[in-house]
């Protein structure tokens, strides 16, 4: 696969309940992102956006968002998947050689919906909606007991993760400010409300209102526009089958499939030692244990284990993660802004020292049904 | 961005729908209303699957309609539980009165597991791996809801 | 560089009001069914990655894609799920033809699969929806958010279409006669494909003027059906194709252009008055595509067109747009034959949306019928050969676009 160029990105503020409209979010964002490569919109002759109609609470959500997002006059599409998903879309037209620069913009205001009943229209609806005692909190909290039982892990190293990425949210500025929290402890993640038992509150990404956009171009345009692109070297995605029943909730099948698809593009044999860091879209902050072993980047049972701090052995969400913040459809692409700043050495007060090669990750279904992995390489 | 102006329009918008099961849940529904539990079988890996279901995801195997049936037990084992405050609707995530246990149930003679709600069964007495039994609506209607829950054996 | 793509199968459900006796995931399984079928050396093991669709407000299910996984063949396989409205189908082709041109590594053969089961949900509803939910807009046409039962006509497809279509026959100064000619032309063609779900072997220009208005100039008779149904096309690149079929269709030219929305001839914001016949995003969407295909004179160099047409007056519209006739002459040609299944430029020959319309399918099966025409294996084949053809699809609240131009030839305009 030939490398692709980020040339360009913007993220706004995430909030939990924004005061400005969903159009001027995404206008600020595309704006912000063409800006920040130096060209104009008449520049950009494809663009992918990534909404989803049951978020928008409108049919065709695509429809209205064409001059805001950039799409007028343009070859345009949307990816109703993440934003990461969406950023694969503007890959590919990229790799055609159809296309120049793309366009890539996601996200959504989750104040405006009732996010878990809207999870649930994804459920089977002739055999699970009906009943409604799947939906996406339960089936984390089955997923999570499940990786207890198996490795024996105790409740407070998942708590763990949580704290540090809160902690590291604290430190990012684009954060949702609920999630910043420099002083949190486990006891606190421990005591706060229960979701799905064992899953709590502050355990889970909490949907807000926001939207990132970013830039691609190939090799040679990436060169031109800007000195210090950021590399995409490499990307793998897979889903897996749907019925929790059929998988085994330990382990993520789909993250491993498309981490080596991943793997193979960017030539890396050996990512425990050869990747700086990682951004992950935990919707739960187990989901991060999960997705760093199905990557390889630590043995299956020990992720509880790992450094994952922002001077640790592999950083994992030095800017808050998921956890910090989660737009739907726009948190997979905002994972990937956040490791191409790291890349860049552009993330003030929450930089991961001599970083080379990142990792970043978007997800959408119960239990990270489908995953997309990203290989980002730095600087020339 | 700095001005508080918030436009509310109130009114719903009503769609109904009704979803088509399809041929294989039809003849596991037609059973749930004499309270019974069926499966169908791949014929090439053999697994049995509960609900039924017309491929195989695994062989990549369409099952044939009219063949492969197995009739199960109403019993099965808890895999995996979650206990859950909240109670989520079309509509809405709303807090329920009490928590309920959701377990994940294997059907004896299956090869998947179900979703369902644990009856008369304390928190504290919860075991991965206990035997259950399937409590049925009195008068069973032909839907997922026939199944109230799951009680202990 | 991007690699050549191609065609080698497609295949469709059967359509159908109410296909009642499956689920959508069953449905689907049927058109990936008929898609093996008429590819016999492909497997499901031979598929490396899925592009799939639909609109989802209409089946009231967010990502089908989700639990159907099993029934399309896609368990541990990459997935992605584009949707744009009415154009769903088509950006579904796209979106398959992209992951195979972009050569990312393992993924050479990709299974593109759109569906519809319109019967489980209310799609009027649905459609308002798009109107509804632009507050700016109501507010601006002074209707409240409680009152858009109003738009229900006007919001709706027929509404938006009717505002179209009188535009467009102010132009070209026709009469509904003309209108009913085309839908004549669709429902008999419609007769002789299997999967096509009005079938009118003996409708009449007179019995379609008979039937009564919906929203002038529009009949009953001569409006789509809304459909359950789906389809499904294998793309792959240039070398394998040619163990995978005798003749596989090369995808040439891709683009799917938006210009600016607009409910009732307003745009979006309110500022100004847009003529929803003239349709800026198809013309240059026609543009590119003939462009990446290396097609000077796509009057001459076309010869066969499935254009998405719901309404009559559109297939009169877009093939003019498109550039397959000149501006106003189209209705001439459907009078005098030349869009006939044995005339010059055969256009719709599957009885097109018109006939069968499961709307997140039909800009997919567009494409797909083209290319079983120029395979040779279309359900009503016309009698010539068919070289180049296009398959085309709208969308949005008439503002998006999708086309693909396909041929037997590959077009090297990378090389």
């Amino acid at each position: 696969m030939d490398k692709v160029g980020i040339v360009g990105f913007y993220q706004v503020k995430l909030y939990s309940d924004a005061n400005y409209g969903r159009y001027e979010m995404i206008f600020e964002a595309v704006r912000g992102a063409i800006d920040s490569a130096g060209l104009k919109k008449k520049d950009i002759t494809t663009a992918i956006s990534c909404t989803n109609d049951y978020y928008d609470g409108r049919t065709i959500s695509n429809c209205y968002t064409v001059e805001v997002g950039g799409g007028y006059m343009a070859d345009e599409s949307k990816v109703e998947m993440d934003g990461a998903h969406a950023v694969l879309y503007g890959l590919m037209r990229i790799l055609s050689g159809n296309h120049k620069l793309s366009l890539v913009w996601g996200g959504s205001m989750a104040s405006c919906f009732p996010y878990h009943a809207a999870r649930l229209y994804e459920t089977d609806p002739t055999w699970e909606r009906p009943v409604a005692y799947v939906n996406d909190i339960t089936a984390a909290g089955f997923q999570m007991r499940a990786y207890l039982e198996k490795y024996g892990v105790s409740i407070e190293d998942i708590a763990k993760i949580a704290v540090k990425n809160r902690k590291n949210a604290s430190r990012n500025p684009l954060a949702l400010q609920e999630a910043q929290n420099a002083n949190i402890t486990v006891k606190d993640v421990l005591d706060s409300e229960i979701y799905a038992d064992p899953v709590t509150e502050l355990m889970v990404a909490q949907p807000c209102d926001g939207v990132a956009a970013l830039l691609l171009a190939p090799e040679k345009q990436a060169l031109k526009i800007t000195d210090n692109p950021v590399w995409i070297t490499g990307v793998g995605y897979n889903q897996e089958t749907y019925y929790l029943g059929d998988r085994d909730l330990t382990k993520s099948m789909s993250m491993e499939l498309a981490g080596k698809m991943a793997f193979d593009a960017a030539g890396i044999k050996d990512p425990k030692k050869e990747i700086d860091l990682a951004e992950f879209f935990e919707a739960y902050a187990h989901e991060e244990v999960i997705f760093s072993e199905a990557l390889g980047l630590v043995d299956m049972g020990e992720g509880t284990n790992l450094n994952s701090e922002i001077d640790g052995d592999i950083p994992i969400n030095p800017s808050g993660g998921a956890i910090g913040g989660n737009p739907p459809c726009g948190t997979g692409l905002i994972r990937i802004i956040e490791a191409a700043k790291q890349l860049k050495g552009e993330a003030d007060g929450y930089q991961v020292k001599d970083a080379k090669k990142a990792i970043a990750s978007g997800q959408i279904g119960m239990c990270a049904q489908n995953n997309i992995v990203y290989i980002l390489e730095g600087g020339n | 961005m700095t001005e508080k102006l918030v436009v509310t329009n109130k009114g719903f918008v009503r769609a109904d729908f009704s979803f088509w099961v399809g041929l294989y849940m039809d003849k596991f529904y037609d059973s749930f209303e004499n309270k019974k539990i069926i499966g169908n079988k791949c014929s090439k890996c053999g697994k049995v699957f509960v609900p039924p279901r017309k491929k195989c995801g695994k062989c990549n195997e369409t099952i044939p309609l009219d063949n492969n049936w197995v009739n199960l037990p109403n019993t099965g084992t808890l895999l995996n539980y979650t206990i859950t405050h909240y109670k989520v609707s079309d509509r809405a995530a709303r807090k329920a009165k009490k928590p309920q246990i959701i377990g994940m149930v294997q059907i004896d003679g299956s090869d998947t597991a179900i979703v369902y709600r644990l009856l008369n069964i304390d928190i504290e007495n919860v075991k991965i791996g206990m035997k259950l039994k399937i409590e049925w609506e009195e008068k069973p209607k032909g839907n997922p809801a026939d199944i109230k829950g799951f009680v202990q054996v | 560089m991007g690699r050549q793509v191609a065609i080698v199968s497609a295949g469709f459900s059967e359509h159908a009001s109410k296909r009642s006796d499956v689920n959508i995931a069953e449905l689907v399984s049927e058109a990936v069914e008929d898609c093996l079928k008429k590819a016999p050396s492909v497997s499901f093991e031979d598929i490396d990655a899925f592009a799939t669709g639909n609109m989802p407000g209409f089946e009231g299910s967010n990502l089908p894609e989700l639990w159907m996984a099993d029934w399309m063949g896609a368990r541990n396989k990459p997935l992605m799920r584009v949707t744009t409205g009415g154009t769903t189908g088509g950006s579904v082709g796209i979106a398959g033809y992209y992951t195979v041109t972009a050569g990312l590594p393992g993924i050479d053969t990709v299974l593109a699969i759109a569906f519809e089961q319109q019967s489980q949900g209310d799609t009027s509803v649905g459609l308002a929806n798009v109107a509804y939910g632009e507050v700016s807009l109501l507010n601006y046409l002074g209707l409240t958010y409680d009152q858009v039962g109003r738009l229900l006509s006007a919001g709706a497809a027929i509404g938006v279409a009717a505002y179209q279509a009188t535009n467009y026959m102010h132009k070209t100064k026709i009469v509904e006669e003309d209108l009913a000619r085309v839908v004549v032309q669709n429902r008999r063609n419609a007769a002789k494909t299997w999967w096509a779900h009005l079938k009118m072997p003996n409708l009449t220009i007179e019995q379609v003027l008979d039937t009564p208005y919906i929203s002038f100039p529009l009949r009953y008779g001569m409006v789509c059906p809304a459909s359950d149904g789906a389809c499904a096309v294998l793309f792959t690149t240039e070398e394998k194709a040619k163990n995978m079929c005798d003749i596989p269709v090369y995808v040439n030219g891709v683009a799917s252009v938006a210009h600016e929305t607009a409910i009732l001839g307003y745009s979006a914001s309110g500022s100004a008055q847009i003529d929803p016949s003239e349709q800026l995003g198809a013309m240059k969407t026609s543009e590119i595509c003939y462009q990446q295909a290396g097609i000077s004179f796509p009057r001459k160099e076309i010869d066969y067109a499935e254009v998405y047409s719901p309404f009559p007056n559109q297939e009169l519209m877009w093939v003019e747009k498109l550039g397959l006739f000149e501006e106003t002459t189209a209705p001439e040609m459907y009078k005098n034959g030349v869009t006939a299944l044995n005339g010059e430029l055969p256009i719709c020959c599957s009885g097109g949306v018109n006939s069968t319309n499961a709307i997140g399918a039909s800009a997919l099966e567009r494409p797909a019928v083209a290319a079983l025409q120029i395979m040779g294996k279309a359900s009503n084949q016309v009698p010539k050969t068919v070289h180049t053809a296009i398959g085309h699809g709208w969308g949005g609240s008439l503002n998006l676009c999708t086309m693909m131009v396909m041929s037997d030839e590959p077009q090297r305009k990378w090389r």
